[in-house]
């Protein structure tokens, strides 16, 4: 039974489980058509289940898990690759995009700093969610670099990004917000990848200006820590 | 360009990205420098996208799989948030919707102001 016990620990064990549960999230997710059924949701539930139910430790499994981490880094800067194809639509219209997602960015820093002191969180858990409205593996490295915890900040992330692209078209009511450029740009910087997806439900130029400015809003907020973390 | 290739370009991009945040006097996410590194060679020409088209094509594909792990320590870290919940899903819905609507207003106001620099330079020609 214990030699049993001592398989789990392989690393074949995580990586498989990981793939099996993303391939079922993505199927439910076909399935469903709605943001709230995020394969990466539904695979960490079904995870946590497995591990739960077997009494496997976390520690078996991030034997495997170690392995899915090497490709955090390459995943981000994999990034690098839609920015760069939608070049000609950034240049088109330059000035409205960066000014846009610095101020965003800026401002989604700022009101989750402030409704944190309000609500008197410790340094720990406002760390782990400044971060909360760009693309995962950038909202990673930021976290730890301010000193959050990680795990958190993913689950921020993800919840942001469920929440905006949900709202999406209600907040485009709701600001009165007619410019397709202006709409696809708020999304991307609210709700990164998540919300990306519902931009592009939204219009071709909504999604593509979601993209870019995902992609710009992370870079600047990764600026912008730099003032947040003096503030902490 | 072969897969392996493909591979080995991304993870030595990622490799001097460790390098240069090694090197930083300032803490500074790696993986955003190697983001910063594969966009400039883009722009200058020395990598062309279809030299990492299969690799990158498969990362972005597959984006939320790596995030699993880290995201599976999240049961680990539930004492964090013992009886803060509610107040940490509140924070986080009031700045979508203030980060959606500054962005956005923001967005509309430069895309006005450029057309107006435009009409006064329309005028001006004329």
């Amino acid at each position: 039974m214990q030699a049993l016990k001592e398989v789990f620990y392989s690393p074949y064990f995580g990586v498989v489980l990981s793939i099996l549960a993303y391939q079922l999230g993505l199927a439910i997710n076909r399935k469903i058509n709605h943001p709230i059924a995020n394969p990466l949701l539904i695979a960490v539930i079904i995870i946590v289940a497995v591990l739960q139910i077997f009494h496997i430790p976390m520690e078996a499994f991030q034997e495997g898990g170690n392995i899915i981490n090497l490709f955090l880094a390459p995943a981000t800067a994999a990034l690098a690759v839609p920015i760069y194809k939608n070049l000609q639509i950034l240049k088109n219209n330059l000035l409205p995009i960066l000014v846009g997602t610095v101020v965003g960015s800026f401002a989604s820093m700022a009101v989750v700093f402030g409704l944190c002191k309000l609500f008197e969180l410790d340094t720990v858990l406002t760390a782990s969610l400044l971060s909360k409205s760009v693309t995962t593996p950038i909202a990673m490295g930021i976290t730890q670099q301010l000193g959050g915890i990680v795990p958190i900040g993913i689950a921020a992330v993800i919840f942001t990004g469920i929440t905006g692209s949900i709202i999406a078209p209600f907040m485009v009511k709701l600001f009165h917000i007619n410019d397709p450029i202006a709409q696809g740009v708020g999304i991307g910087t609210c709700s990164h990848a998540v919300g990306t997806t519902r931009a592009i439900a939204m219009g071709e130029l909504q999604g593509a200006m979601s993209g870019i400015a995902m992609g710009l809003a992370g870079f600047f907020t990764v600026f912008w820590a730099f003032l947040f973390a003096i503030l902490l | 360009m072969k897969i392996m290739m493909q591979i080995a370009i991304i993870f030595l991009l990622c490799f001097v990205g460790e390098l240069i945040a090694a090197i930083l006097p300032f803490p500074f996410p790696a993986s955003v420098i190697s983001m910063i590194l594969v966009f400039c060679f883009l722009l200058w020409g020395p990598l062309k996208v279809y030299h990492i088209k299969k690799q990158t094509d498969f990362l972005l594909d597959n984006m939320a799989f790596f995030f699993i792990p880290p995201a599976v320590s999240i049961i680990e870290n539930l004492h964090y948030m013992e009886g803060k919940l509610l107040i940490l899903i509140f924070i986080c819905t009031v700045s979508i919707f203030t980060t959606f609507a500054i962005t956005a207003w923001t967005v509309t106001a430069m895309i006005k102001l450029e057309e107006k620099r435009k009409e006064r330079k329309h005028h001006a020609s004329a």
